[in-house]
């Protein structure tokens, strides 16, 4: 029962993640969006897209001319009347401006994300609801904590000719967003826009792809050179012991502290890079995954039978000849899985990267900018974006992506070393 | 091959100097020079190849060296007493505080939540897969395990801040007591029936089924009892902010509970047959058997496993950094779950983006003076834990 516990654990952390991640790359986009990708990223049918776009101009019409006539009354009206409407109508203004981006021939906002209305239909719809309704909290019971309580907007409006916007929009929305199932599967290769409201995650999934190959490129020949010497030449003197405590000991070390360690020894001592940079964080990680390594490459070197070494000695193989022409090929798939394993924890490292490696927001590096740059990670970002980003509720979908890529990720690889032991351990038994 | 097949050539024509068989001339013995080189060459070959396994010491001793290098100067500046037994903590005030008690004790209690979820939880996990159920369901088990030990930590922490956090702020109470229910009545009933039946075992067989029957339905109602109680007080708990002890301990235990599953399990699963057919023997029912003879032989791995799971709840940064609501304060009273704390991975992990641009000030040292007590606590724990599983190993050989 502690069993389906863990299971529906299990099921209980993935399920909103997969629900949730697929929405980054399956989910229905607004016309904003189609704009946004044949601006930025020069795709999509020119003439369609902007067919689109003048057909919802043409049906956001009204509610512009709406605004314009409610702006002229309040021009005329007394200065009771603009007092007590201006700030009310402002955040309208704003609202509608959020939802469908700036008015046409107006001027553009600096920031991109000024320039485009709401790109997905689900952030469209929730806008809506925000110009329709207004949130308060009502304390009247003071046992209790507040309740939410929604108020229409247009009763602050009625009377004026604003009043029938609401309506409009209501009725109109899909007319003036034209939705539409939008298959985004470039979301894993485009570079973000505008501090991820648009675009993809591309620098995050190749700042981990370097992170995690990086820290194998360190670990694995020290990793496996080690597991041999412990596995077949080391006796039980004062050495090994050592070895092996210290061995242990490193996989007991919290996270945090390599990543302080890395800051402190690669960083700041060693001066392999002026600031945080790949190596920097590729060779933290290496420490990190480097036990995983030898004790799972020992493992699988002491399981290759006894039978398979004699026989290689009595064709008269010397020891490292036999070593690596017989007991490495048999250990071979079990040293696999160590690294696959190891790769997987690598990829889902944060805290050794946080001081080592990570950048919030970065382009996508070239190979030999690894040596001195830093780079946005998956793992980093998702925290980052999850807790410090400026509008987190509004780039949940990218959140959820980046986590669903990570754990497919890891979930992959460890899928893959969990077969590859499955068919090995059927091998054997044969 | 061509040795082979010269040693046959050479069988037959040996020398009459010496017994052995000689391939053309040559003796088949390594002359002392061949010896000598070879066993140079792999004394050498074996140093290179230690001195590339050593590197995993050099790396633990670079560790302790810089971690340890960096916290000096924070004792020296700010002395030793005020760190460990002071509660203020401002460090970027004009005149900074460093005052950790707070920060150790919110360490401390997301730990001790962590390992009241898991490590119940787990040594039932492992008894089950050790000892009752059939060993076909390892093979499903053993993968769901895995996953659960490969996700992540920083999905975890999110989970725990985006999905989690918000649910208990809305339905806390609710949540928490469906949650007492659905984790203890279970446990509650298991727990009748061992009880019952170690209870009734000096009873004639005859009576030894109604007795068992009765001490279980005893048992089972005062939990129950309990449980309801115990809900009832947690659904009338108002939950301020979702980013809590609790939410932390819930996660960091399912974090923890792979380790302490496999390592406890495999504990469990070295005691060996002979001692569980020897119980039997002596008419030992299966519940007796498991709490009264092979947990105890398990002992030192079912503890080495505890303390592994407690290190990995402790040393987790960014679940507690992004869930446990990073308030450097002690709850009020100290068991007060849904308050916010602060831990010492979080600090170290959220201060140093402050801190590195100041290199070389207190507020830098400090946080190496924490990784240093970190470190410090992981080693001995390791060591600890380590022997406790070398005794384990010890007992079922």
């Amino acid at each position: 029962m502690a069993i389906l516990l863990m299971t529906v654990s299990l099921v209980v952390l993935l399920f909103p993640i997969f629900m949730k991640g697929v929405g980054a790359f399956v989910f229905r986009e607004t016309v904003e969006n189609r704009e946004l990708m044949l601006q930025r990223f020069g795709r999509g049918d020119r003439e369609e897209v902007m067919a689109d776009v003048r057909e919802t101009e043409a049906a956001r019409k009204p509610v512009y001319e709406l605004m314009e006539r409610f702006e002229d009354e309040m021009s005329r009206a007394d200065s009771e009347f603009r007092r007590k409407y201006r700030s009310e109508y402002r955040e309208v203004k704003e609202l509608i401006g959020e939802l469908m981006g700036p008015k046409p021939g107006g001027k553009e906002g600096a920031l991109i994300r000024k320039r485009y209305g709401k790109v997905r239909m689900d952030r469209a719809l929730a806008k809506l609801e925000q110009i329709l309704m207004i949130e308060t909290y009502d304390y009247s019971d003071t046992s209790r904590m507040g309740k939410k309580v929604l108020k229409p907007r247009r009763d602050i409006f009625r009377g004026t000719s604003l009043e029938p916007v609401f309506a409009i929009l209501r009725k109109d929305i899909n007319k003036m967003m034209k939705p539409g199932i939008k298959f985004y599967w470039r979301f894993l290769f485009d570079k973000s826009q505008d501090a991820h409201f648009f675009g993809g995650i591309w620098p995050e999934v190749l700042g981990t792809l370097y992170l995690s190959i990086g820290a194998m490129i360190f670990a694995i020949p020290f990793g496996i050179v080690a597991a041999i010497y412990l596995a077949e030449y080391a006796g039980e003197g004062r050495l090994t012991r050592l070895i092996r405590v210290s061995i242990s000991s490193l996989a007991g070390v919290p996270s945090i502290v390599f990543g302080l360690f890395g800051l402190a020894f690669f960083i700041n001592t060693m001066n392999f890079s002026n600031s945080k940079s790949v190596l920097a964080g590729s060779l933290t990680l290496a420490l990190l995954v480097l036990p995983i390594i030898i004790r799972a490459s020992e493992e699988a070197i002491k399981s290759v039978p006894r039978g398979y070494r004699e026989a290689a000695m009595s064709l008269g193989g010397r020891k490292w000849h036999t070593i690596i022409s017989v007991v490495l090929p048999a250990a071979l798939p079990g040293i696999l899985t160590s690294i696959i394993v190891s790769l997987g924890r690598a990829a889902g490292e944060t805290a050794p990267i946080i001081f080592t490696a990570a950048v919030s927001v970065g382009k996508p590096l070239a190979v030999w900018q690894t040596l001195s740059q830093p780079t946005p990670a998956l793992p980093w970002s998702v925290y980052n974006l999850a807790t410090e980003h400026e509008a987190v509720n509004e780039i949940r979908h990218v959140q959820y992506g980046m986590v669903l890529t990570l754990v497919v990720l890891v979930l992959l690889l460890n899928l893959t070393a969990i077969i590859i032991r499955k068919r090995v351990s059927k091998k054997l038994r044969r | 091959m061509n040795k082979k097949m010269g040693y046959y050539k050479g069988g037959k024509d040996h020398s009459e100097k010496n017994s052995f068989p000689n391939i053309s001339g040559k003796n088949l013995l390594m002359s002392d020079e061949t010896r000598l080189f070879r066993r140079i060459g792999s004394l050498a070959g074996k140093s290179v190849l230690a001195v590339i396994a050593s590197v995993s010491l050099l790396a633990l001793f670079f560790i302790f060296f810089f971690i340890i290098r960096d916290a000096i100067p924070f004792f020296r500046l700010e002395g030793i007493k005020n760190f460990f037994t002071s509660t203020a903590w401002y460090p970027s005030r004009e005149n900074p505080e460093f005052g950790a008690l707070a920060i150790f004790v919110g360490s401390a209690l997301v730990t001790l939540g962590a390992v009241v979820v898991s490590v119940p939880l787990g040594i039932l996990a492992a008894l089950c897969l050790s000892d009752i159920l059939p060993f076909t369901s390892r093979q499903y088990v053993k993968p769901v395990i895995e996953m659960l030990a490969a996700i992540p930590s920083v999905v975890y922490g999110f989970f725990a801040l985006v999905v989690f956090a918000p649910y208990l702020q809305e339905k806390g109470g609710a949540a928490l007591a469906m949650g007492t229910w659905i984790v203890l009545t279970p446990l509650a009933l298991v727990l009748s029936v061992i009880l019952g039946d170690i209870l009734s075992s000096s009873a004639g067989k005859a009576e030894k089924k109604l007795k068992m029957l009765i001490f279980a339905m005893i048992i089972a109602v005062i939990s129950i009892w309990g449980i309801y109680s115990l809900s009832d007080f947690f659904s009338g708990i108002k939950v301020v902010s979702g980013t809590n002890v609790f939410n932390v301990s819930i996660i960091l235990g399912i974090m923890a509970l792979p380790l302490i599953v496999s390592v406890s399990e495999d504990a469990l699963s070295a005691v060996g047959r002979d001692m569980r057919e020897g119980s039997y023997a002596l008419g030992a029912t299966r519940a007796e058997t498991l709490l009264k003879v092979i947990v105890p032989a398990a002992r030192s791995g079912i503890f080495a496993a505890i303390i592994l799971g407690v290190m990995r709840a402790l040393g987790e940064t960014m679940v507690v950094w992004m869930a446990s609501g990073n308030a450097a304060s002690i709850p009020e009273p100290w068991f007060n779950l849904m308050e916010p704390v602060r831990t010492l991975t979080a600090t170290i992990a959220g201060d140093m983006g402050e801190a590195d641009q100041v290199t070389g000030s207190s507020r830098y040292y400090v946080l190496f003076a924490m990784a240093m007590c970190l470190l410090i606590f992981a080693f001995i724990s390791n060591m600890v834990s380590e022997h406790f599983a070398k005794k384990a190993r010890g007992m079922s050989k």
